[in-house]
């Protein structure tokens, strides 16, 4: 018998070999196109991950469901030390409760006299987290609101109180957010009391790191960090978290988004991006066409 | 049993893209469906056919966010590398075998780092990538346990009646 396969495998070895180097070939020439092209790739990803995960929902969405209860249940067990916590940060909170009311006040008088409109094109879209990133190595969650919800690549993603990430990959049914974690994500910032800007950088951490900051003397831990709108592709003043300082001196921002539970997102619509196309307008003025030729 | 191979890496993916914890964390899993395959390669080649393997990869390359294609190649020529020692490795107990795979996922992981480097690609942070391959060499002997144990993937003996006829 043993004879027999190396017999046969004399003659299916070269098939196989060429099958092995066909298929090789043809990953890695994947891999170079996306080298080369990578939006075009991407937007293939999008595609895939369109076509494969909303088929996966009906199972994901019990089993997360019973995971996160089984959490909750260990959580019980602190309860009572929780309850107590809770009732002395309430208590803290009533204080801050009524400045809020004042301010308040304050605030919609202030408005009222200098006759400012809030910016009524700021609406946003609310998108339920489908998936996360699936790898240590990435830091993204997927929604389940996509281009036919009217989603432009670059728009800002926010939980209720902070930034989240934005837009990148944007698919028929869904849309990956990118979150401020990733290693590639970059956004500009402005550093509130003191006005410094800054660009927040994501390194894989949950607090990113303050980069490019012209002078960090001025920034205190606990400074409020906002998005600046700087480029145009954010909305300004959008929250993003609050100054903390490592163990090694490096300041980070405390994000201001629960990023433990990342469950529903609210998509900001943003029409103030200024779209880049191949025209030649974005290298000189138009100029006139000549009618006939020369 | 192909089917149950895919039906296995699609279950690992699905807990992959669980949306459990969006925090980011200093520590990753070991790589499950590299060790899978390896242990269905060594001891089943013909359930685990080049073009499954194909597929399934470049499906977790696309779903996993990383560079499409490259890891699917290295992982594709380590399990068609691997399948081609089996005959020599099959006589020579569990140890060499976990060495050689091993060594194939050391080789697998430099060679990805690499060729990311020179095709100047966002390289992947390398204490998660290291801490990955360490965990995905420990993982192995689980992996082979569950194929074994459960899923009835053994070595075929000499008596043994092919499933799929053929080969």
């Amino acid at each position: 018998m043993a004879r027999e396969r190396t017999n046969s495998s004399e003659y299916t070895a070269p098939l196989g070999r060429l099958l092995l180097s066909i298929v090789l070939l043809l990953l890695l020439g994947l891999f170079l196109i996306w080298r080369i092209d990578s939006p075009r790739v991407e937007k293939f990803r999008a595609q895939i991950t369109d076509r494969f995960v909303p088929s996966l929902d009906w199972a994901m969405a019990p089993v997360t469901g019973a995971i996160n209860l089984l959490r909750d249940f260990q959580s019980y067990q602190r309860m009572a030390d929780q309850n107590r916590d809770l009732r002395s940060e309430l208590r803290q909170m009533q204080a801050w409760k009524e400045a809020a009311l004042q301010l308040e006040q304050e605030n919609a008088r202030l408005l009222d006299l200098n006759n400012v409109r809030l910016d009524p094109r700021l609406t946003y879209i609310t998108g339920v987290v489908l998936a996360d990133s699936g790898s240590p190595f990435r830091q993204s969650v997927l929604l389940n609101v996509g281009a036919r919800d009217g989603l432009v690549e670059g728009w800002a993603t926010m939980d209720g109180i902070g930034l989240v990430g934005r837009l990148s990959g944007v698919a028929e049914n869904t849309a990956r957010v990118l979150l401020l974690t990733d290693a590639s994500s970059r956004i500009p910032a402005v550093i509130q009391p003191s006005g410094q800007r800054a660009i927040i950088a994501g390194d894989n951490t949950a607090n990113p790191p303050i980069d490019f900051l012209e002078n960090s003397d001025q920034v205190r831990p606990g400074d409020r960090v906002v998005s600046s709108g700087d480029g145009g592709v954010f909305p300004p003043g959008l929250l993003i978290g609050e100054v903390a300082a490592d163990p090694s001196g490096r300041l980070r921002v405390r994000l201001a988004a629960d990023y433990e539970r990342l469950e529903f997102l609210r998509v900001l619509r943003h029409h103030g991006t200024s779209l880049v196309s191949d025209v030649p307008q974005i290298i000189g003025p138009v100029l006139p066409k000549s009618e006939d030729g020369e | 049993m192909r089917l149950l191979f895919a039906l296995l890496i699609v279950t690992i993916l699905f807990f992959h893209l669980l949306p459990l914890d969006t925090l980011p964390r200093p520590w990753a899993g070991p790589n499950w469906i590299l060790a899978f395959a390896f242990a269905w390669a060594l001891r089943r080649p013909e359930f685990v056919p080049i073009w499954a393997l194909a597929i399934l990869f470049l499906l977790t390359d696309m779903l996993l966010q990383r560079p499409p294609g490259l890891w699917a190649a290295l992982a594709v020529f380590a399990c068609e590398s691997l399948k081609l020692r089996a005959r020599s490795l099959r006589d020579s107990g569990f140890a060499s075998e976990w060495f050689a795979v091993c060594a194939m996922i050391l080789g697998i992981v430099l060679a990805y780092r690499f060729a990311l480097m020179i095709t100047f690609s966002p390289l992947p942070s390398l204490g998660l990538m290291l801490f990955e391959m360490i965990a995905t060499m420990l993982a192995y002997p689980a992996a082979v346990a569950i194929s074994y144990g459960l899923m009835g993937v053994r070595k075929a003996g000499p008596g043994d009646f092919d499933t799929l006829g053929g080969r």
